[in-house]
C-alpha cells in the first residue's frame, strides 16, 4: 500500500470517480472527478488536532459501525494518501461557514473550504477494471437474528473487534457486555449458496476466512468453545487443507449442518441455536454467547455504471465477464480493457494478487508496442453512388464520418482510427454506397444464397452480433445445452450491420424465420449502435404486414454472451414458429419481394 | 414523464401497456413470455 | 496513423478461387457427433474448393503445418477452418496462413463445434447435415474475401487502474515497476480497499496492511 503513495510512476487520484470514458484501444482517453476534501493532501502530516474539535460524531465505516469518527476523518491510521478528508455531507457547512474549527486548529492551514471538485482528463492506453466487490448484508435473513441481537455479528466486523487496531483496541468482546466470550459459533455460507435470498453461488474465501478466525481465537483466547456451523469446508487451496486440519486438532469443533433458526435469551443475552447435525443424523441445540455470520461476497452495487462506461458485460450472478473463461481470464470484450480482482467473481487475496499481475502483464503487451494494427472492418464510401444524405454520419455511434453536407452536397470522409467497425453506416446507407471491408452486402449475399439453395424452409435464419449473441450461441454450445438443428448462423460484428437489405434478401430467398440478435442495450459494443437495431425491425415488421408477409416471421432477441441458456431457448421458440409458417406464405413472400426488388 | 403505450409479442401475442419514450428507446420484453421481438401497436 | 500491408504477397491472386477447407474432429469434441469424412467428402465437391482435409486437431501444431503445406503446394489462395467458434481461434489460423503469405483476411471460419456438434449430440445425422451446409456456407463467403490491409494507431504509453483495492494496487505496482505510467483512481479516501479491514489473511496469517 505504501509502495503506491511512493512510487514514482504511480499517480494516485483517491476520493476520484471515473465519470466518461471514449476512444478505443491504446487511446481512450478519461474524465475523473477528483471530488473536494477540503484538505490539502500533500500538506496535511495526518496529526490530528482537527479531529478533537469537530463536532460532529458519525459511524466509522471502516470499524464497521462499531465505532464513531468525526466529519473530518481520516479512514485509518496507515490510509494512503495520508491525509485527513471532511465528508461535506456531514459537515455542519462550508458555504457559509457554519462552524470552521478545524480550520482555525489546523496550524499549516491545510484546511481549505473553497475548494471545489476538479475534473482531471487522463490518455491511457489500457484501462483496468479492478473495483471490488461488496459484503453481503444479513438484515435481510431474519432468522438468524442479525440487527435484532446484537451478538450476531458479521465477520467483517469480527476482523475489527479482534484488531489491535480495532474498535476495542484489541480486547476481544461480545458487544452486550464487554466480556470475552466463553462459547462463539460460526454459521458458513451466509447470503451464498442460496436459491432462497442471498446468492447461487460459492462465494470463496468465507471457509478459509473461518478457519481463520478459529486460529485467531485460539492463538489468543485458548479458552473460548469454538464450533462452526456448514454445508461443506471447502478447503481447495495450497495450504489451505493443513490450515482446516490445524483449527481441528486445535479443537474447534466442525457441525456439518446449517442451523434453521435463532433465538436469543433475553436475560443472558445468550443465543440458542436449532441445527439438524447431518453427520450425526440428530437435532442439536447449541448455547452460544456469540454468533459470528459468515457473509459472502457480492458484486458492487455501482458495477452496472462501470460496465456501461467501458462497454463491459456481466455474468448473471453480476460479475464482471471475461473474454474467455479459461484461455483469455482477465481480457474483457474491450479491447485494451482487463479484470483483476473481485470485479470478475469473488476471491481470495492471494487470487486476486495473481489476477491482477496477470492483467497488468496483458496490458503490457500493449503498452510495450508503439503502434498496434486495427482491424480492417472500416467502411468504405462509393462516392459514386452517394447522394450526401448524410445518414451514415447521424447513425455512427463515434461521430467517425464527417463533413457530409446534404444543402452543399459535399460527401462524407471516414476517420477511421476513430471508426470501431460496427457497420451501422453500411445497413443504413439507402443507396448501398457503403461497403465494410470484410462484411460487405456481397459476402453476405452469398452465404444467405448458399444457406438457402437448398431445402430453405426447413433453416431459420440467424444474425448474430460477434459480441454478445453470437458467443451467447457459443455459451450455448459450451453448456452442451441442446436445441434444434434448424439454425444457421451469420456472424456480424454489431447487430447494427444486419440491415434490410440483409433481412429482405433472406425472406426473397424463401427464409421462413429470421432472428436479428444483438447485445442487450446496457451491453452494446458500440456506444448504442442496437438502438438503430431495434428501430430498423419496428419499421420492417410494419412494411411486412404492408407487404400482406405476417411480421412474426421476423424476430428480435437481444442475447449476452452469458445468456446460452436464452440462445438455445429462443432457438427452440423459433422452431415451433418455423413449423407454422405455410409454403404458401414463404412463396408469396418471394413473389412479393421478388417484384420489389 | 416517460409515455406509455400498448405494445404485442410477436412471439406468444401477449398485449400489454409499458412505459415508451421515442427519443430514448428502451429493451422491451414481453412479460408474459421474456421475448424482445415485441411491437408497438400505433393507434 | 500507418497502413501495414499484411500479405507477403507471396501467393498471385485471385487466378480462379482455390480454397482449402480443413475439416477439424477435435478429438471427439466434433466426431463424436458429426460425420467428419462426410463433411470433407462434401465440401471437396463445392465450387471453388481445391482440396479438403480432415485432421485430428486442426489448431495442433501438424494441424497447421498441414494448412501451411497444402497453401504452398496446392497453390490455395482462401482457406476455410471447420472447427471451433471463430472467437477462440481465427487469430491463430488468420497468423498461420499469413506466416505462408496469405493475407489474414481469406481465411473463413466454419463454427461446427460450439454451434452445432455440441448442440446437437445425440442426432448424428442432423448434425452432419447442418455441418455441411455451414461448411457450404462458409465456402460460400470465402469465395468473396478479399485481402485487406489493416491500420496501425499509436498506443499512449499510460494505463488507468479503476479501483484501489489488493487488486488495483498490484496491478498498477506491477505496471509502473514495468516502467509504465499509472493512474490509480480510487472512490474512498484511501487505498486498501476491504483488505485493509481485515485483521489477518489465511493462508499465512499475516497482517493486512
Amino acid at each position: 500500500m505504501m509502495d503506491v503513495g511512493r512510487h514514482p510512476r504511480i499517480k494516485l487520484l483517491a476520493y476520484s470517480e471515473v465519470e466518461e470514458v471514449s476512444g478505443y484501444v491504446g487511446n481512450f482517453r478519461v474524465k475523473v472527478r477528483k471530488k473536494a476534501r477540503y484538505v490539502d493532501e500533500e500538506e496535511c502530516t495526518a496529526c490530528g488536532d482537527c479531529v478533537d474539535v469537530c463536532p460532529v460524531i458519525m459511524p466509522d465505516e471502516y470499524q464497521m459501525g462499531l465505532s464513531s469518527r468525526r466529519a473530518i476523518y481520516i479512514p485509518f491510521p496507515q490510509a494512503v494518501p495520508s491525509s485527513y478528508t471532511i465528508n461535506i455531507e456531514e459537515c455542519l457547512g462550508v458555504q457559509p461557514i457554519a462552524c470552521g474549527k478545524c480550520a482555525e486548529k489546523c496550524d499549516k492551514g491545510c484546511i481549505d473550504f473553497d475548494m471545489k471538485d476538479e475534473i482531471v482528463e487522463l490518455e491511457v492506453g489500457t484501462i483496468i477494471v479492478a473495483v471490488g466487490m461488496e459484503v453481503y448484508d444479513p438484515t435481510l435473513l431474519d432468522e438468524y437474528g442479525y440487527t435484532r441481537f446484537e451478538n450476531v455479528i458479521t465477520t467483517l466486523e469480527f476482523e475489527r473487534l479482534v484488531d489491535s487496531g480495532g474498535p476495542l483496541g484489541g480486547r476481544f468482546a461480545r458487544p452486550t457486555d464487554g466480556r470475552v466470550p466463553k462459547r462463539i459459533g460460526f454459521i458458513q455460507c451466509v447470503g451464498s449458496r442460496t436459491e432462497r435470498r442471498g446468492n447461487s453461488y460459492c462465494s470463496n474465501i468465507c471457509c478459509m476466512n473461518t478457519v481463520k478466525d478459529s486460529l485467531l481465537l485460539r492463538d489468543h483466547y485458548p479458552e473460548i468453545d469454538i464450533t462452526v456451523f456448514y454445508l461443506d469446508m471447502r478447503a481447495f487451496g495450497k495450504g489451505f487443507e493443513d490450515l482446516y486440519k490445524r483449527s481441528k486438532d486445535a479443537g474447534v469443533r466442525y457441525v456439518r449442518g446449517l442451523p434453521g433458526e435463532v433465538k436469543e435469551d433475553p436475560e443472558t443475552r445468550n443465543l440458542l441455536v436449532t441445527v439438524e447435525n447431518t453427520t450425526a443424523g440428530r437435532l442439536e441445540e447449541h448455547e452460544l454467547d456469540m454468533l459470528v455470520l459468515s457473509v459472502g461476497l457480492e458484486p458492487r452495487e455501482d458495477s452496472k455504471t462501470v460496465q456501461q462506461l467501458l462497454s463491459l458485460s456481466r455474468t448473471s450472478d453480476g460479475f464482471f465477464l471475461e473474454s474467455h473463461p479459461k484461455l483469455k481470464p482477465v481480457d474483457t470484450p474491450t479491447r485494451g480493457v482487463f479484470l483483476a480482482g473481485c470485479a470478475e467473481g469473488p476471491k481470495d487475496i492471494k487470487e486476486s494478487v495473481t489476477q491482477a499481475s496477470a492483467a497488468a502483464a496483458r496490458a503490457q503487451i500493449i503498452l510495450n508496442q508503439d503502434k498496434i494494427p486495427i482491424e480492417a472492418i472500416t467502411p468504405m464510401i462509393d462516392l459514386d453512388l452517394c447522394n450526401f444524405c448524410g445518414r451514415c454520419a447521424r447513425v455512427c455511434p463515434y461521430g467517425a464520418i464527417v463533413d457530409v453536407d446534404p444543402k452543399r452536397k459535399v460527401s462524407p470522409r471516414v476517420i477511421e482510427a476513430a471508426c470501431a467497425g460496427c457497420g451501422t453506416c453500411s445497413a443504413e446507407c439507402p443507396v448501398g454506397a457503403i461497403t465494410q471491408r470484410h462484411f460487405g452486402d456481397e459476402q453476405f449475399f452469398a452465404q444467405l444464397e448458399a444457406m438457402l439453395g437448398e431445402g430453405p424452409e426447413e433453416k431459420i435464419v440467424v444474425f448474430a452480433c460477434h459480441w454478445c449473441s453470437y458467443p451467447g450461441g457459443d455459451m450455448a454450445g459450451v453448456s452442451r445445452l441442446q436445441y434444434p438443428p434448424s439454425a444457421r448462423v451469420i456472424r456480424t460484428m454489431c447487430s447494427g450491420r444486419t440491415g434490410e437489405r440483409l433481412i429482405l434478401r433472406a425472406f426473397a430467398l424463401g427464409a421462413p424465420m429470421v432472428l436479428v440478435s444483438g447485445c442487450h442495450f446496457a451491453d452494446c459494443h458500440y456506444i448504442n449502435a442496437n438502438r438503430w437495431t431495434q428501430r430498423r425491425v419496428e419499421r420492417l415488421w410494419d412494411r411486412l404486414e404492408r407487404a400482406g408477409i405476417r411480421p412474426e416471421r421476423l424476430q428480435l432477441e437481444w442475447i449476452s454472451a452469458a445468456e446460452g441458456q436464452k440462445f438455445a431457448r429462443v432457438m427452440g421458440e423459433l422452431e415451433e414458429m418455423r413449423k407454422k409458417v405455410t409454403p404458401e406464405e414463404i412463396e408469396y413472400t418471394k413473389q412479393v419481394l421478388a417484384e420489389k426488388a | 414523464m416517460a409515455e406509455e403505450a400498448e405494445f404485442k409479442c410477436l412471439r406468444c401475442g401477449h398485449e400489454f401497456i409499458a412505459p415508451y419514450d421515442k427519443e430514448n428507446p428502451q429493451e422491451h420484453t414481453c412479460p408474459k413470455c421474456r421475448s424482445n421481438s415485441v411491437r408497438r401497436i400505433k393507434t | 496513423m500507418l497502413y501495414r500491408p499484411l500479405g507477403k504477397e507471396v501467393i498471385g491472386l485471385p487466378e480462379g478461387e482455390r480454397i482449402g477447407v480443413f475439416v477439424c474432429e477435435c478429438g471427439l469434441n466434433i466426431a463424436g457427433s458429426v460425420d467428419c469424412e462426410a463433411v470433407r467428402d462434401y465440401a471437396e465437391r463445392l465450387p471453388g474448393v481445391a482440396l479438403a482435409v480432415r485432421n485430428r486437431y486442426t489448431c495442433s501444431d501438424p494441424g497447421q503445418e498441414e494448412i501451411k503445406k497444402a497453401i504452398v503446394e496446392h497453390h490455395l489462395n482462401r482457406v476455410v477452418v471447420a472447427s471451433c467458434t471463430p472467437r477462440l481461434h481465427e487469430p491463430t489460423f488468420r497468423k498461420c496462413i499469413y506466416d505462408v503469405g496469405l493475407n489474414p483476411y481469406l481465411l473463413e471460419m466454419a463454427n461446427i463445434r460450439e454451434q452445432c456438434s455440441w448442440v446437437h449430440l445425440h442426432d448424428r445425422e442432423a448434425a452432419t447435415a447442418k455441418a455441411k451446409d455451414i461448411v457450404k456456407i462458409a465456402v460460400a463467403r470465402a469465395r468473396l474475401l478479399e485481402p485487406q490491409v489493416e491500420m496501425e494507431v499509436p498506443v499512449t504509453k499510460a494505463a488507468l487502474v479503476i479501483g484501489g483495492g489488493v487488486a488495483g494496487i498490484q496491478a498498477a505496482l506491477d505496471l509502473a515497476d514495468a516502467g509504465h505510467q499509472v493512474y490509480l483512481v480510487e472512490k474512498e479516501p484511501s487505498i486498501g480497499g476491504k483488505m485493509a479491514q481485515l485483521n489477518k489473511t489465511f493462508p499465512t496469517m499475516d497482517c493486512s496492511i
